[in-house]
């Protein structure tokens, strides 16, 4: 309980730093609709297109605006050595990890739902329809992104070349996830619900995020301290 | 002696993979369906395990390093991670040229044949990444890490056929009730399997004297700056 | 023009043995480069010591 606790503290700390700033998260969501914009310009899809794509569509812009978050997640606590003074506190590194997955999450998700009312508009897409079962798409697959993203984040930490080497070790790793997220929201977000061939796919994402979530808070240890 | 012993095992590979081809290229016929194509599987599928079994062996050798933190086990990574990648590339290239005479096209994006290209990029991004961090012990330690993290994606390739419809066939070797390859075949794509996970081996023990060369290497080189 | 599909059964053979060829002298390359810079610091440490 305490470590969860401790989690909790770190999130708390991150998305204030982060509403004070508010840097990221523009950044983010700016980057997300310009490109939902340029998609619409570059195929301009008619509905029946858009039906077929819409799944694949959400997705890219969601994991490109992820790798924006991720990226700052941990070197935000660069300058002032502030991400050694966290190492070397009593708090397990696991709890910093997981409290570092908790902020990004929600800052991923916040940009989530800001987009979808913009595709619903610029597309002409109802996305309301099955909005509950689009909604838990969406927090499964987008804790996979995090928990994945957030890990490498912290390997790349102190690199020099981290904005090139996060998304070449990240999007390999989070291809499953992404790929059981594209099936399912390419039927949820244009209001048609999920049929029981589907479950094959919800059952990935949900194995996606207990190994991934295992592994991280196993050899997150490893990778801040040594 | 562990040199001639090596030398030994590789002219028996040798022989058994020149005698396997004659088998393959001169004695079986064609098949009934595919014409002469089906014999690229005698190579595509021992590729594909032997990809396999080395991605297995670099998990094994970064578990083995966070535990014991001993430098060999990070080369024994490094070494079974390369060979990972040269069978992966063989599998994928082998596949792609089956296909593009059964299926007609080259590539699909079916679920075991985009996770089998997820995972070889994985890897090749773990090489990359190694290349960027110069101090060793941090560099073992990371590429460890990702290693373990990369796991997952092989054995979501392997069982992809299981659990999705693919385009990529079904097993043809284990599936039990007809279906599968002809029985007269079958010998053919297990005796190469022995050659190459044999081969896989012979070349992982070469590359890994040659990284442990290397950190002697550089332990000499610290020492003549002493100097 | 190939119902046997002999052709492509060829490239097949020919890019399975290409790579491991090819993975064979990257392997050898590294060695002679291994054995090279070997010798050369250990002549200089023998004429470092030698001082």
């Amino acid at each position: 309980m305490r470590f969860l606790r401790q989690s909790l503290v770190i999130a708390g700390k991150d998305l204030r730093a982060e509403l004070r700033g508010k840097e990221t998260i523009n950044a983010s969501l700016s980057f997300s609709v310009v490109i939902l914009l340029l998609f619409s310009f570059a195929f301009d899809p008619s509905a029946e297109e858009t039906r077929a794509i819409c799944g694949g569509l959400l997705w890219l812009v969601f994991a490109f605006a992820g790798a924006l978050i991720l990226n700052r997640s941990f070197s935000r606590d660069q300058p002032n050595d502030c991400l050694d003074v966290l190492i070397s506190s009593p708090m397990p590194p696991a709890a910093l990890f997981l409290g570092k997955v908790f902020a990004n999450m929600v800052l991923l998700l916040t940009v989530e739902l800001i987009c979808l009312p913009i595709f619903g508009l610029f597309y002409n897409v109802n996305w309301t329809r099955q909005f509950g079962m689009l909604f838990l798409v969406l927090l499964l697959a987008t804790w996979g992104l995090t928990v994945v993203g957030t890990m490498f984040s912290a390997l790349t930490v102190n690199m020099r070349l981290r904005e090139l080497m996060l998304p070449t070790l990240v999007y390999p790793t989070m291809i499953p996830a992404l790929l059981g997220a594209i099936q399912l929201t390419t039927l949820l977000a244009v209001g048609e619900p999920i049929t029981p061939d589907d479950y094959a796919w919800l059952r990935l994402l949900v194995g996606f995020d207990v190994i991934y979530t295992l592994l991280g808070l196993a050899l997150v240890d490893t990778v801040l301290v040594g | 002696m562990r040199e001639k012993l090596i030398y030994l095992i590789a002219v028996g590979v040798a022989i058994l993979l020149v005698a396997n081809l004659y088998n393959i290229l001169l004695v079986l016929p064609d098949e009934a369906n595919q014409g002469a194509i089906w014999r690229i599987f005698t190579f595509h599928f021992p590729s594909a395990m032997s990809a396999g079994l080395c991605s297995f062996l670099a998990l094994i050798g970064s578990m083995m390093y966070l535990w014991r933190r001993n430098l060999w086990w990070d080369a024994f990574a490094v070494s079974a991670t390369e060979l990972t990648l040269a069978f992966g590339a063989i599998v994928l290239i082998t596949g792609m040229i089956w296909a593009r005479i059964i299926w007609g096209i080259w590539w699909a994006w079916d679920a075991r044949l985009t996770s089998t290209l997820v995972s070889w990029l994985a890897y090749a991004a773990y090489l990359i990444f190694r290349k960027a961090i110069e101090e060793p012990t941090a560099r073992a330690r990371y590429s460890a890490v990702i290693s373990i993290l990369t796991f997952p994606g092989v054995i979501i390739s392997w069982k992809s056929i299981e659990w999705w419809r693919t385009q990529h066939p079904g097993p043809v070797l284990t599936i039990r009730g007809g279906g599968g390859m002809a029985p007269g075949m079958q010998p053919a794509a297990y005796w190469n399997l022995l050659a190459l996970a044999v081969f896989a081996m012979i070349l992982l023990s070469i590359r890994l004297r040659q990284e442990n060369s290397q950190r002697l290497i550089d332990g000499f080189r610290r020492q003549v700056h002493e100097i | 023009m190939d119902s046997r599909n002999f052709t492509y059964m060829f490239y097949g053979f020919a890019a399975a043995w290409a790579i491991l060829v090819i993975y064979v002298i990257t392997l050898v390359s590294r060695e002679r480069k291994i054995h090279q810079e070997m010798s050369r610091l250990q002549k200089l440490i023998e004429e470092g010591s030698r001082k």
